[in-house]
């Protein structure tokens, strides 16, 4: 009885406390994913899944032609909304190279986002190689704040709070870059690549991005890890660019010989058929990609494409 | 004052131009140095430091025996300079000798009630002992490590770089939270790993002593301790133009001893010891009787004294060879103080001349043997001359795979297809490692440590962060010149910022596809420790992050790929080493070349070839 009584006075206290310095109590506050956030991958398990492919048309026609099967900017984008895009800017390289997301893509989109009446878009990645000049040299920088958005630091460890995944198999928790957690709109923009250890990367790999501790995920099991990441935060949106993926020598890539010229663009909330659709396009069979069968485990989503609904678009 | 005084002070207004020029040069320069040295955000152009370090002597005198033009036109214009009007390097090019007016300066508004600083003798044993010192380091091959520890500009980059900048950066860290608040995107965090504590140190205990003597004494340390303020006091003693006092005018009110920073007026004997004036101008600028001025004296052996000649006074025309004491001849002996036969010189003149070429020939001979030192070390700035087994006979092939072996049975089954038949080749020879890993485009590590300073000037520009002051990688010898650091970064494919810094020829600026060939140091892949050997799952770091993908994976167990290392590609930037997330030992490091080498130049072919109609429908 007493013992009751002081836990429920130190609650009290505790939570008092709280009210009084919010800031300190938003930071040790363990952020839980909103119940809207995973809506889009919830849709994904009971109806059937939509893919969207498109090809043979400029990165900016097929997103719009991709925007529009799926219902338009204004499915996702609310007026006065946050609006967070993760593109991968990993390296410190040129578009032609395809190490990143094509900047004309991104800007693209921003400009969708911003149109659809979005009170701020905001871009980043966790790069690796040195941020700043990752974000100018991709030309993702300048193209984002040509159509109004902003780029935010993704390599500030004081950006990332701390977050649990109780659905997670092995990543059960982890430091989460919080505009991500405060994102009203989150979209995933990644590039198709080759992957010298997860043999591909698409949407699911780029959102390591997101997260502080990547060595972890290396330590851990890199394909169990990129799938229990999805559990906590589905992106609401998908765009995969294919436009000219990179075939070898992937992530990084060493020339602009290492991509192929294929023009295409996959759009999805189903992160695990869009997968399966870029590992195909890089000749592999969406199996051998050890996370997509994995995501689909935890109920992720549909690898198999005979059974998703795929409305195919040629601009050509 | 009297009206008569008044009047004369208008006609004999101090001429102040010469100082203001100098203040103004001088903070130009500390500004546009500091700024290059402090910039943890890369915001300064880097050849813009590149060129203010270019004009130091130490520098511009190694980047000469390494064989470049413009450093010789440079110290040529720095030797004249002196020659015509003393120690104009010192007073406005010198950023430790600016650091020191900064100090001494302040110190004066603390201490106005104090008495001046008053004249004193030249401490010349100790001061020609550190140039005879240094010549003798030269000797024995440790010329440049001499010059390391005493190059005013070298000291003053370790001050700026290795502890000014960790300090500006932490506090721009802690403005970063207000104005993030505030909504400005411009400032931003920024990590700055930290050298040792060793290499801390040692910067850190001698801006203490700089300060401490700038604050009593002025400039004392370029008086006693610099070698380049003694060479370049050699040589100002001969300028044309000279510092010196007129005894006619002069009213001994010793407002000049009060602004001198060096010590070197002696009212007493009316004479100016040239050779430790670091032509600071204050002395001119505070003289109401034009008792002190700057006045061409060529040709005029005065030694260490100096007097303003020439105008007109009796008492000091007239003396033979143009010396032009005042004074009885035993104060000035007693003023030169090297001179240890106290009875006085019978032939006053031919010891000012051995003297001279005493001093002429202990430079000559110190220029020698550093350029002995720097050259022995390969020639110029010319292409890369590595060794033979430095060039792999052609294509790359994994046949100079450098696993460790941990699984024989792995390594041969999991070859990939490509690889020729002559994998069986024996390993490539041993090459000499070493613990320290030099910048690319320094060559070798000898050829580096005998033309570094460690003035840090690429370790503030390299914008990885990867270049750290070394403590004892390098031995001795490579005490606080940069290395690379693995654990804090590692090199960028497409960046040369430390050659583009480097103002002593140590690194050179190769075109980007030399620099992206120079084999730094070389990748060892330990697989008994990798990840997916020990655990059985896909990592790939270190392939991943490496940019000549001389680290690549090849099939492995059920569905997993496992690292492994072509050498012939390898150019040691570190990347794999940094990436590798196994600890506390990493399952890939890279170890330093003491010559290093040339990574085979790859002809890429496209992974397919381009598709010039429609590339068909979707692959599902």
């Amino acid at each position: 009885m007493n013992t009751r009584r002081s836990f429920l006075k130190t609650g009290l206290a505790l939570g008092a406390s709280a009210a009084v310095l919010p800031s300190l109590a938003q930071a040790v506050a363990v952020e839980q994913p909103s119940p809207a956030a995973n809506a889009a991958a919830k849709d994904a398990t009971k109806e059937k899944s939509v893919l969207v492919a498109v090809r043979e048309g400029s990165r900016a026609a097929m997103l719009d032609k991709a925007m529009a099967e799926l219902g338009g900017i204004g499915r996702f984008v609310k007026k006065g909304q946050l609006v967070v895009i993760k593109p991968n800017i990993g390296w410190n390289a040129t578009p032609e190279r395809g190490a990143n997301t094509h900047p004309e893509l991104v800007g693209a989109m921003v400009k969708l986002c911003r149109d659809a009446g979005a009170a701020r878009v905001v871009v980043f990645d966790k790069t690796c190689d040195k941020w700043t000049d990752t974000y100018s040299r991709s030309g993702i920088e300048a193209a984002v704040k040509a159509a109004g958005g902003e780029m935010a630091p993704g390599n500030d460890e004081s950006w990332y709070k701390d977050c649990e995944f109780p659905k997670g198999k092995i990543l059960k928790s982890g430091k989460v870059h919080r505009l991500v957690l405060e994102a009203d709109v989150f979209i995933n923009m990644p590039v198709l690549k080759h992957h010298s250890g997860s043999l591909v990367t698409a949407s699911m790999k780029n959102l390591m991005g997101v997260i502080w501790d990547r060595g972890f995920y290396h330590k851990a099991s890199l394909h169990q890890c990129i799938a229990d990441f999805v559990t906590f935060r589905a992106p609401d949106l998908n765009i995969l660019d294919a436009y000219h993926p990179m075939f070898r020598h992937g992530p990084r890539g060493k020339t602009v010989e290492d991509v192929v010229e294929k023009r295409m663009l996959f759009a999805s909330t189903d992160i695990v058929a869009i997968d399966a659709a870029g590992a195909k396009v890089l000749d592999r069979e969406p199996t051998q990609v050890t996370h997509i069968g994995m995501a689909q485990e935890l109920g992720l989503g549909v690898m198999d494409l005979s059974k998703v609904d795929i409305r195919r678009h040629s601009l050509a | 004052m009297s009206q008569h005084d008044d009047a004369h002070d208008h006609d004999q207004t101090p001429v102040h131009w010469h100082k203001h020029l100098r203040v103004v040069a001088a903070l130009l320069l500390m500004a546009g140095l500091t700024a290059a040295l402090v910039d943890f955000r890369e915001l300064m152009p880097v050849r813009a430091g590149h060129w203010l370090a270019s004009v130091q002597v130490v520098p511009a005198l190694l980047a000469l025996l390494s064989g470049a033009l413009v450093p010789a036109l440079i110290l040529a214009g720095l030797l004249l300079a002196t020659l015509v009007a003393g120690r104009i390097y010192c007073s406005v090019l010198c950023p430790l000798g600016i650091l020191q007016d900064v100090v001494s300066r302040l110190a004066r508004l603390f201490r106005q009630r104090r008495k001046p600083l008053p004249f004193a003798r030249e401490q010349a044993w100790l001061r020609h002992g550190f140039v005879w010192g240094s010549v003798l380091a030269a000797l024995a091959g440790w010329g440049t490590f001499a010059l390391t520890l005493l190059d005013p500009y070298s000291n003053y980059g370790r001050f700026a770089s290795t502890l000014f900048r960790p300090v500006l950066t932490w506090t721009n860290n802690q403005v970063v939270g207000l104005t993030e608040a505030l909504g400005w995107t411009s400032v931003y965090r920024v990590d700055l790993p930290l050298p040792g504590l060793g290499a801390l140190l040692f910067p850190a205990a001698l801006l203490t002593l700089i300060v401490v003597l700038a604050a009593l004494r002025g400039r004392l340390w370029c008086n006693t301790v610099c070698p380049v303020g003694t060479v370049l006091g050699w040589i100002s003693k001969h300028a044309a133009f000279r510092i010196g006092i007129d005894s006619s005018s002069c009213t001994r009110c010793a407002q000049c001893i009060r602004s001198c920073k060096a010590q070197c007026i002696d009212l007493r004997a009316g004479q100016v010891d040239f050779s430790r004036c670091v032509a600071c101008y204050n002395c001119v600028s505070v003289c109401d009787e034009r008792g002190i001025g700057y006045k061409w004296s060529w040709g005029r052996r005065t030694g260490k004294g100096n007097t303003l000649a020439g105008t007109g006074n009796p008492a000091t025309a007239g003396h033979a060879g143009g010396t032009t004491r005042i004074t009885p001849a035993k104060t000035t002996g007693a003023l030169t103080g090297n001179d240890s036969t106290s009875t006085g010189p019978r032939n006053p003149e031919r010891r000012k001349l051995l003297r001279d070429s005493a001093h002429g020939l202990i430079a000559g001979s110190g220029l020698a043997l550093l350029a002995r030192e720097v050259r022995a070390q390969g020639s110029g700035t010319g292409t890369a001359e590595p060794t033979a087994d430095a060039y792999p006979a052609e294509a790359p092939s994994p046949s100079t795979s450098s696993t460790v072996p941990g699984s024989q049975s792995a390594a041969s089954t999991t070859t990939p297809p490509a690889s020729p038949a002559s994998a069986q080749a024996q390993p490539a020879p041993a090459r000499p490692a070493s613990l320290g890993v030099t910048p690319p485009g320094s060559r070798s590590v000898p050829r580096f440590l005998a033309r570094c300073t460690a003035c840090q000037l690429c370790v503030s520009a390299c914008p990885k962060h990867v270049l750290q002051p070394a403590l004892f990688e390098y031995g001795l010898k490579g005490f606080m010149k940069p290395r690379l650091d693995f654990t804090a970064s590692f090199c960028d494919y497409d960046c040369r910022a430390c050659a583009e810094a480097c103002p002593d020829g140590a690194i050179d600026l190769l075109p980007i596809e030399e620099k992206q060939l120079e084999q730094i140091g070389l990748a060892r892949f330990y697989e008994d420790r990798c990840i997916v050997k020990v655990k059985g799952t896909d990592c790939a770091a270190c392939s991943e992050h490496c940019p000549t993908k001389a680290v690549e994976t090849i099939p492995f167990g059920v569905n997993l790929r496992l690292p492994q290392v072509n050498e012939s590609l390898c150019i040691g930037c570190g990347a794999c080493q940094f990436a590798c997330p196994v600890l506390p030992e990493k399952a890939i490091i890279v170890t330093g070349l003491q010559q290093h080498g040339l990574a085979v130049r790859t002809q890429e072919k496209p992974s397919a070839p381009a598709p010039k109609a429609p590339t068909g429908d979707f692959p599902f």
